[in-house]
């Protein structure tokens, strides 16, 4: 289960609307005991995906990783997943998600329509590299 | 002795390890090193034909060795390497809707029901299995097996083409999918089981009916049941904008 307090919860999905029709994406730091997993934080980064497809593709490049890395070890906090929006799009990862995506990092997804955010739901890459849904507890 | 950072998603693949010391003179050697160390690691750094994952990325002294010389990058005493992941994902998959002409899969359907009717109502089992053997062929062939008839049609202008933004995968799975139900109806007349063997043929009958009458492509929503579960030969994806297996709103 991952746990996301209820502020930081509504600025992943502001990102989602505020990019939207683009897609929005950034990282959640946070820490984990066990298969409990608590969000204290997200960091907004920018779609570096080329102009002209990011209303359905977003990357995060390498380098914007090593500062967040960075960023996390100074709050004592890891990278414990990704967020990212799907406008008009259901909150489920595409084949495209599940080919490019990392295991055990928890990859929050919110559909966004018309500039609102609909819904956000969380997932995870098994073994198999197939995806699993999460539970997400907002408090 | 080179220090190796592991990112957190691989550590668990790792024994729990955040850095790894290695004794070794190139970026590749040390990557295949750790993976005799941790096999778990391979399948999430190598892709099937053993490079690097696109999205793994190797940094040395915080360069990436893409700009040097690669996996070939030679490693001295002391350097640091750190495996950076690049995060990438999208909405949709690669798929770009294709063009497909629903009137030729309608005529397709048309001939299937009329074809088993006729088999059914003269008691014709050779029919069942000669229209099995059309569906295979178009099938295999990527096309609606009663194309031929189609053609004509268009040639005499009963029938004008009906051009719609789709994926044409779906379809060809259920045509195949059709014939193989077929093969087992013939193959049940032969083993002196009639009552199965028609009933086989009534599903392709019923189901290629729902599908013209209707607009509900069973084999297609089947199609894109099994791609939701990630089976890698189902890629493509049904579009966003419908019920999977509903037929695409017209242009």
């Amino acid at each position: 289960m991952i746990h996301i307090p209820v502020d930081v919860f509504a600025q992943i999905q502001k990102n989602g609307e505020e990019h939207y029709p683009e897609e929005g994406a950034g990282l959640l730091l946070g820490k984990v005991h066990g298969e409990k997993r608590i969000v204290e934080q997200v960091l907004q980064l920018q779609n570096r995906f080329q102009p002209g497809a990011r209303h359905n593709r977003y990357m995060i490049e390498p380098q914007d990783m090593l500062l967040a890395e960075e960023k996390a070890d100074e709050l004592g906090l890891e990278i414990i997943g990704v967020f990212h929006s799907h406008p008009d799009h259901p909150a489920q990862p595409s084949e495209y998600d599940r080919e490019r995506a990392l295991p055990w990092y928890s990859y929050i997804i919110t559909k966004v329509t018309d500039q609102s955010a609909i819904e956000s739901r969380s997932w995870r890459l098994t073994d198999e590299r197939t995806f699993t849904e999460e539970q997400l507890q907002i408090e | 002795m080179t220090t190796l950072k592991i990112p957190s998603p691989l550590r668990p693949y790792a024994d729990g390890m955040k850095e790894i010391e290695v004794e070794s003179e190139s970026v590749n050697a040390i990557i295949r090193e750790i993976i005799t160390r941790y096999p778990a690691l391979k399948p999430h750094l190598l892709d099937e034909s053993e490079n690097l994952r696109s999205y793994v990325n190797v940094f040395l002294n915080d360069e990436d060795v893409r700009t040097m010389q690669g996996l070939d990058t030679r490693v001295e005493q002391d350097d640091h390497l750190m495996i950076v992941p690049s995060i990438a994902g999208g909405s949709t998959s690669n798929n770009t809707l294709a063009k497909v002409d629903h009137a030729a899969l309608r005529t397709n359907q048309a001939m299937i029901i009329g074809l088993l009717l006729v088999a059914f109502v003269v008691d014709l089992t050779s029919l069942t299995l000669g229209v099995g053997i059309i569906m295979m062929i178009g099938t295999i062939l990527a096309k609606p097996g009663f194309i031929f008839i189609y053609r004509l049609l268009r040639q005499w202008n009963v029938i004008s083409p009906e051009i719609i933004s789709d994926n044409p995968e779906p379809h060809r799975f259920a045509n195949g999918f059709g014939s193989i139900v077929l093969f087992g109806a013939y193959l049940a007349f032969g083993l002196n089981s009639p009552l199965v063997g028609w009933i086989l043929t009534w599903v392709v009958i019923i189901l290629a009916g729902v599908n013209l009458f209707l607009g509900f492509c069973v084999g297609c929503a089947l199609y894109y049941w099994l791609n939701r579960i990630g089976l890698p030969l189902f890629p493509r994806e049904a579009p966003a904008d419908r019920f999977p297996g509903t037929r695409p709103p017209k242009a």
